[in-house]
């Protein structure tokens, strides 16, 4: 009887016990004095909002797109010779550590050598770009046929063989991959406003902090339309123009003070002991001693902390996010329901989509007070909904029988388990993405690992932030990779998992 | 049972099926043939449009779903004589009587397979049993096959075929198989181009006669 619990049922029902595990430890309580007041005064100014309270609005707009885009094209220019030498186990696990740390992180690192300069914001999105595109391009590259490479003539060099045996069969897919990462850019961009950047996430947060609404709401309906309409205005033969109008409109660079740059990497991210050790300053013993004394703390009032912190919050997310990727799926789908409820699913998609996790967690932290459950909304909500998006698009490869009927028990037999495995990829792909931003609800007063780090950046200890940061990648590292592992057992040899399949 | 006069079918633009005259009585089994192109398949799911109501249709492209297991495939074919809280049930967990009544009917269609299995890791020949599985657990009174046994070998075949009929009043079926056609069906219509260029009863026909109406021997010739 048991026979027919198969592989995919089986890894539900893993993922639910794992779900139910963390759901023991979560802290969802609501803090807020009145959030009925509040959603009420913010349903209204979603009602009526007022699009012409900032008289920045549209350089805000513009300075978040010119970041994204900037932000873009460096990742590729840093991601795709990374990706021929990706084989390397070296620069394999440099990647991995660079991708596991959030772009808020890397802009707050570099806010301490830059300033508040466009080179912070900039950086900080090419970086972790960069590394994610090094994995995927190599990821694609592999999946190219081997077949048309043998048919080519004898004594064929090898940079044509390349292009034309390789980079032709996947250059459509590796394509849309950046048209897609360039929507998570934007995303990326505007929430940098948050710590300085001149982009949308700087004056939603005023507005928002400020109880105006009707300004609040502007912003992010605008947003929402940026990015519903990326194919109208983001054509290829522009981009050109907008990357040289991007160049020419960034705010104006600061100088770099060289000797503040040079204190930082030798003196102030190293940890106590071990600096005043190479700077001469206590003997060798003494400065292990304080080293691992300070180690020791930090890892068991922090780092661990942290960390477990940030699982909790990662797994209770991932369970809201299959949720509501099924239900997601099912009203949006075009197999299911009428001609109505599609489109409107559709946008709904759009709107929970275009929203970065960040920006909702921030809304719903106003509604309910700082625990865990406004992290565990915006995680599941804009995952969800970006999951079944991705989903709805692979509709048209799903053929219903004759027989087929649009109601829930068909849908159950003939649709379901057709898009299931790519559900359930999907959303081991996402996990990876949830973590990292678990830490970054931490900014917001969430107790995972991004709060320490975020504290001690503020208390100036930036071996502190150094040391948390490098947990926080290692954690990353070592999820994903066991993501990977337990769902490779289950598709077939060969079969990309989840980042590819999200932009076939 | 259905009368069909001057039939013309387009599919994008082209026309398959051109002004074809053709009447179906209850109780026969009728068999389609001609080479590829003819319009078979569009004349195939025309008729079942025509007699959903009571036809259970094999088609060619089988539907079926490759991350469900044998038993689920099958299941299908029932699925709107229950309803859909209990097909919803069958998903998550296969009721013990549909259980045996699926594995009766697979063992009559001397498919071995593990009811457990997706079917994804079957056979070619084992995956065509479970289509016409899945059409015969529909228990309708008619059957439409389109080359519903053409992974099969000749003798597995016919013994199949004598299955479908000892269920079915009606059978329409188009076949690659003319002695199959000739031994098996009362009458047996030819397309050619989308004109009905033959309707007669199999009694009146031999192999030569239908040589012309497939591919294979086509070529031969």
């Amino acid at each position: 009887m048991f026979n027919f619990v198969g592989p995919w049922q089986r890894l539900t029902l893993g993922l639910w016990l794992l779900v139910g595990i963390s759901l023991l430890f979560v802290d969802i309580d609501i803090i807020s004095l009145d959030p009925w007041g509040e959603l009420l005064r913010m349903g209204q100014g979603l009602l009526t909002p007022d699009f012409f309270a900032t008289e920045s609005l549209a350089n805000a707009l513009w300075q978040t797109v010119s970041f994204a885009l900037l932000g873009v094209t460096f990742g590729l220019l840093l991601g795709s010779p990374l990706a021929l030498v990706y084989r390397s186990p070296w620069v394999a696990a440099s990647c991995a550590m660079v991708r596991g740390i959030h772009e808020i992180f890397w802009a707050l690192l570099f806010l301490q050598v830059f300033g508040l300069s466009p080179v912070t914001g900039v950086l900080a999105i090419a970086l972790p770009y960069g590394a994610t595109f090094a994995r995927v391009f190599h990821d694609i590259l592999q999946q190219a046929p081997s077949s048309t490479k043998e048919t080519l003539p004898i004594g064929c060099d090898r940079l044509s063989a390349y292009f034309y045996g390789k980079l032709g069969h996947v250059l459509p897919l590796m394509l849309a991959y950046v048209r897609y990462r360039f929507e998570c850019a934007l995303r990326s961009s505007a929430v940098l406003g948050f710590i300085g950047m001149p982009t949308l996430g700087f004056y939603l947060e005023t507005a928002f902090r400020q109880g105006k609404y009707h300004e609040g709401a502007a912003l992010l309906i605008l947003f929402v339309v940026l990015i519903g309409t990326i194919p109208l205005w983001s054509r290829r033969r522009l981009l050109p123009l907008y990357l040289l109008a991007a160049l020419f409109t960034l705010p104006k660079l600061t100088g770099v003070d060289l000797q503040l740059v040079w204190q930082f990497l030798t003196f102030d991210i190293l940890p106590p002991g071990i600096r005043e050790v190479i700077h001469g300053q206590q003997g060798l013993e003494q400065g292990l001693t304080r080293f691992a004394s300070w180690w020791q703390r930090l890892t068991l009032e922090q780092a661990l902390p942290g960390a477990a912190a940030s699982l909790v919050l990662a797994v209770s997310a991932l369970g809201l996010t299959h949720l509501l990727a099924l239900l997601g799926h099912r009203f949006a789908s075009m197999h299911s329901r009428g001609k109505f409820s599609m489109p409107l699913g559709q946008l709904l998609l759009l709107i929970m989509r275009s929203m970065p996790e960040y920006i909702l967690a921030f809304i719903f932290m106003m509604l309910c007070g700082p625990s865990m459950l406004p992290a565990i909304l915006a995680l599941g909500l804009h995952n969800g909904a970006l999951i079944a998006y991705l989903l709805t698009r692979q509709d048209s490869l799903v053929r219903p029988s004759e027989q087929y009927q649009r109601r829930g028990d068909h849908y159950g037999f003939e649709v379901l388990p057709r898009i299931y495995p790519n559900l359930m990829s999907l959303l081991f792909y996402r996990f990876e993405v949830i973590l990292r931003e678990t830490a970054i609800f931490g900014v917001l007063g969430v107790m995972t690992l991004g709060f320490y780090v975020d504290s001690a950046f503020s208390e100036i200890r930036y071996n502190n932030a150094f040391y948390l940061l490098i947990v926080t990648a290692l954690l990353n590292v070592l999820v994903d990779s066991l993501a990977r592992r337990m769902l490779a057992k289950r598709l077939n040899q060969g079969m990309a998992v989840g980042q590819v399949s999200c932009v076939v | 049972m259905l009368q069909i006069e001057s039939l013309s079918l387009s599919y994008r633009d082209t026309r398959v099926i051109d002004d074809l005259d053709l009447s179906i009585k209850r109780g026969e089994s009728l068999a389609i043939v001609g080479p590829s192109g003819a319009g078979k398949s569009t004349l195939l799911s025309y008729l079942y449009q025509q007699l959903k109501q009571d036809a259970a249709l094999c088609s060619q492209s089988q539907g079926l779903v490759d991350g469900l297991s044998v038993f689920h495939n099958v299941y299908m074919g029932a699925l709107a004589r229950h309803s859909a809280v209990y097909n919803l049930l069958n998903l998550a967990w296969p009721m013990a009587g549909r259980r045996q009544e699926v594995e009766l009917l697979c063992r009559e269609l001397y498919l071995d397979a593990p009811l457990h299995k997706p079917v994804s890791s079957l056979s070619g020949g084992q995956r065509q049993r479970v289509a016409l599985a899945r059409a015969l657990y529909q228990e309708k009174t008619t059957f439409i096959g389109d080359e519903s046994f053409s992974a099969l070998d000749p003798v597995m075949a016919q013994r199949l075929l004598s299955l479908v009929k000892a269920r079915h009043e009606t059978v329409i079926m188009v076949l690659h198989d003319s002695e199959l056609a000739l031994s098996h069906f009362d009458r047996i219509i030819g397309l050619s181009d989308g004109k009905l260029v033959l309707d007669k009863p199999a009694s009146l026909l031999d192999g030569e006669q239908l040589a012309c109406f497939f591919d294979t021997q086509m070529a031969t010739s």
